[in-house]
């Protein structure tokens, strides 16, 4: 075993970040964000620590208060955990840097609380990924719940605290689900440790309880992921809230609850249990299916672009749950392989609609007119972002589709072939009909402008602000970047994963 | 839609009730939630923990890391509590008592407050004379209460009790002065910016010893690494470790308490309510 102090380190320094911004925001305003800087940049770099050791040498076991595993708490750090607490941390790192100017105009009194919670939140999925218990797991979501049902009360003062309520109330009716899900294992197993609990769960496979314990696990962690039918609270939570917080929440909650479905699955039931004993995988698919097409046909219907991104995520949950539903190896490399993908590309997405909400306080479709000319950088990065979302080659969208289109074939599951391909329109179709109204229809409005107030102020560049362009040009370099190394990525830690968990068929 | 939601609810109930079927029987000695973990727990913790109350050495050393985490929920649900809820906007109106005379004078439109003084004091727009009997029982019972409470923190590990029980106990004493007294009154003897630094603190304590023992070359949270610091034996370090986190726990909550107490009452103004 490999001694290391980083899983601890993860977790712990994001929370301390929080308790000092708390303390110190009553003594001295000022010192609240580098405090909060520090913590999450001590966080990126234990992420980044922890993958260079488990690439090197393995899975990493770490014990909290030296205890053994099924007896105390025990952190297990292997190579999908690595991937996915590097995203977590840089994108909460990035988006903390970005959107430093808007929370300073927004929260004035409040600006320590404000972000002591946001790193709480952080903490909170941090400490999801990383943990190896299933209770842990459910003392850690709770914080990250409650976190983001505060973040999100504190966007537009009308409409976001009933969207944050109406997220509260499906949001506990989920986290209580997996409770009880847990709670029916502990009963049949006596144990909380998931390789523990694996482990006794090999005797046990005809028993109900085991199997009602699955599906409420599988049902609650599916409430907060929002799955098509299970879906409502999302839309209106992701887009009535201020765009930092947006930010932050809309590319990593669903991605890290898609994450925990995906551990369950291979760490804990198993790969047999799932796949030959209980034969629900077509079902799933099948809602899978219907949840790809139908985000992407009520994605078409929006007129604001945050609600038509918060129903692309709706539709690229479908993508995440078919692909690792299939029940072959492609379809769960597919499925890994986009919760990175899409977590950086929401994120992008996300960070044009705050740049553009920052320079034009909305982000209706009617304002996007001329924007090309105004915005060049912004647009750039929606361009590249957009492009992702559909899936065009050189980006790593491309490429995880690509995994899942193979998985689905490769199942024979052709109706999740053919959403995925019918999806892959309507995003093209969506993007188009921003580009087009934000590229073409400048001219038009501009002349009118000029002829009303005989000035063209209007045509000039308004860009964002320095900090936010560049957050943004990371993010779309690192969507290129994703897309060229892809292959490595699937080489070197997901196929390895999958070896090791003995998903290969 | 309310049939549909019925229907929902009769499901799933239905759905965990026939599993039921499956559990070991109740009370069953060889069930495995009782046989597995809860033997070790049951004959190694005195031995190995040094505390002779189970269920304290069970929550405080061998899961203190969820334990940590979940006084840290209860930290965030202060903050959450102030983030969304405190509202810097005064009220309209505001009376003032002189204490001599009982004149009332009322404050309008967005006035200062008055200076502290001896002569007059805030009251509540809907002021109702104050009740000797309430103020004098609860003026004696308050200082009992706070005893109580530090009683129950620092004997957790040998009773039942400890850091989350007590510090409810000690912020109902708090919210007892603000009933019967008035809700100024309370805010008088605990300031809100101690109230924000206690809930910060409280947890800063847990992390804080878990950080030592890090920095001691123990993993994270081991309290047998504080023998080296501690002139005891390294079992009975384990208890007093969990001593010093039941009291930063005892301290985060007692501060939580009184913070989603006053924020509530005062729909977030901190001047009037209940």
């Amino acid at each position: 075993m490999i001694k290391t102090f980083y899983p601890a380190l993860l977790v712990i320094a994001p929370l301390l970040a929080a308790l000092l911004c708390s303390g110190f925001s009553w003594i001295q305003k000022k010192f609240c964000y580098p405090i909060v800087l520090v913590g999450l940049a001590i966080s990126l770099f234990s992420a980044f620590k922890l993958l260079m050791i488990v690439l090197t040498s393995g899975t990493i076991q770490y014990r909290m208060a030296g205890w053994a595993p099924p007896f105390g708490i025990e952190y297990r750090i292997d190579l999908l955990n690595a991937v996915v607490l590097l995203i977590v941390s840089a994108i909460a790192l990035i988006n903390l840097v970005a959107s430093h100017k808007s929370v300073l105009q927004d929260m004035k009194e409040k600006l320590g609380a404000f972000y002591s919670v946001y790193v709480l939140f952080v903490t909170g999925l941090l400490g999801v990924v990383a943990t190896g218990d299933l209770f842990n797991l459910y003392v850690l979501l709770e914080i990250t719940s409650l976190t983001s049902y505060a973040l999100i009360a504190m966007g537009d003062p009308d409409r976001s605290p009933i969207a944050s309520l109406n997220y509260l109330f499906i949001g506990v009716i989920g986290a209580s689900f997996y409770l009880l899900g847990v709670g029916y294992l502990y009963i049949m197993t006596g144990s909380l440790n998931m390789i523990n609990v694996a482990d006794i769960l090999q005797n046990l496979h005809g028993s109900s309880a085991v199997l009602i314990g699955f599906i409420f696990c599988m049902l609650g962690l599916w409430i907060k992921m929002a799955l098509f039918p299970l879906h409502i609270w999302l839309p209106n939570a992701y887009s009535y809230t201020s765009i930092s917080v947006g930010r932050l929440i809309a590319p990593l909650m669903t991605k890290i609850m898609v994450y925990v479905m995906i551990r369950l699955m291979l760490n804990v039931f198993g790969f047999n249990y799932i796949f030959e004993t209980l034969e629900l995988s077509k079902v799933v698919v099948w809602i899978a299916s219907i949840a790809i097409i139908a985000g992407g046909v009520m994605a078409l219907a929006q007129k604001n672009v945050k609600k038509i991104f918060a129903y692309i995520i709706v539709s690229e949950i479908g993508y995440m749950v078919g692909g690792a539903w299939l029940g072959n190896q492609t379809g769960m490399t597919g499925s890994i392989l986009h919760i990175i993908n899409d977590a950086v590309m929401t994120f992008a997405l996300f960070l044009v609609v705050g740049n553009i909400t920052f320079c034009l306080k909305n982000a209706h479709l009617n304002n996007f007119k001329g924007l090309f000319s105004k915005m060049p950088w912004t647009m750039a990065g929606l361009v590249l972002a957009g492009f992702s979302i559909i899936g065009v080659p050189p980006t790593c969208g491309f490429f995880s589709k690509w995994y899942l289109i193979l998985g689905g074939i490769e199942a024979g599951a052709y109706h999740f072939v053919g959403a995925l391909i019918i999806s892959s329109l309507i995003c093209a179709i969506l993007f188009f009909k921003i580009f087009e109204i934000s590229f073409f229809e400048s001219s038009i409005q501009n002349k009118q402008q000029n002829e009303h107030k005989n000035h063209d102020k209007i045509a000039g560049i308004t860009e964002a602000p320095v900090s936010m362009l560049i957050s943004l040009g990371l993010t779309s370099a690192t969507l290129i970047i994703l897309g060229v190394y892809s292959d490595s990525i699937v080489k070197n830690i997901i196929t390895p994963f999958l070896t090791q968990y003995k998903m290969v068929i | 839609m309310k049939y549909i939601g019925l229907l929902i609810v009769a499901v799933c109930g239905g759905i965990l009730l026939s599993a039921t079927s499956d559990f070991p029987d109740w009370g069953y000695s060889q069930s495995p939630a009782s046989t597995y973990l809860s033997n070790h727990y049951i004959e190694k913790s005195i031995e190995e923990t040094g505390v002779p109350n189970l269920v304290t050495s069970v929550l405080a050393d061998y899961r203190s890391f969820d334990t940590m985490f979940e006084t840290a929920v209860i930290f965030c649900a202060g903050l959450v509590c102030f983030l969304l809820l405190r509202n810097y906007n005064r009220q309209k109106k505001f009376f003032y008592r002189h204490i001599s005379t009982g004149v009332v004078l009322c404050f309008k439109d967005n006035c200062k407050n008055l200076p502290a003084s001896k002569k007059f004091e805030q009251m509540d727009a809907d002021w109702i004379p104050h009740d000797l009997i309430i103020m004098t029982v609860c003026r004696i019972l308050i200082p009992f209460i706070q005893i109580y409470a530090l009683y129950v923190v620092a004997h957790g590990d040998f009773s039942p009790g400890g850091g989350f029980q007590g510090g409810v106990i000690f912020g109902s004493s708090f919210i007892l002065l603000a009933i019967s007294y008035n809700l100024q009154t309370a805010m008088k003897k605990i300031k809100e910016k101690i109230l924000g630094l206690l809930s910060a603190l409280g947890v800063l304590i847990y992390v804080g010893i878990g950080i030592i023992c890090m920095f001691l070359g123990g993993n994270f949270l081991d309290y047998s690494q504080l023998a080296k610091i501690l002139p005891v034996d390294p079992i009975h370090v384990r208890a007093l470790g969990m001593l010093g986190v039941e009291i930063g726990v005892g301290i985060a909550v007692m501060a939580v308490m009184v913070v989603i107490y006053v924020n509530i009452a005062s729909e977030g103004r901190h001047d009037e309510g209940l």
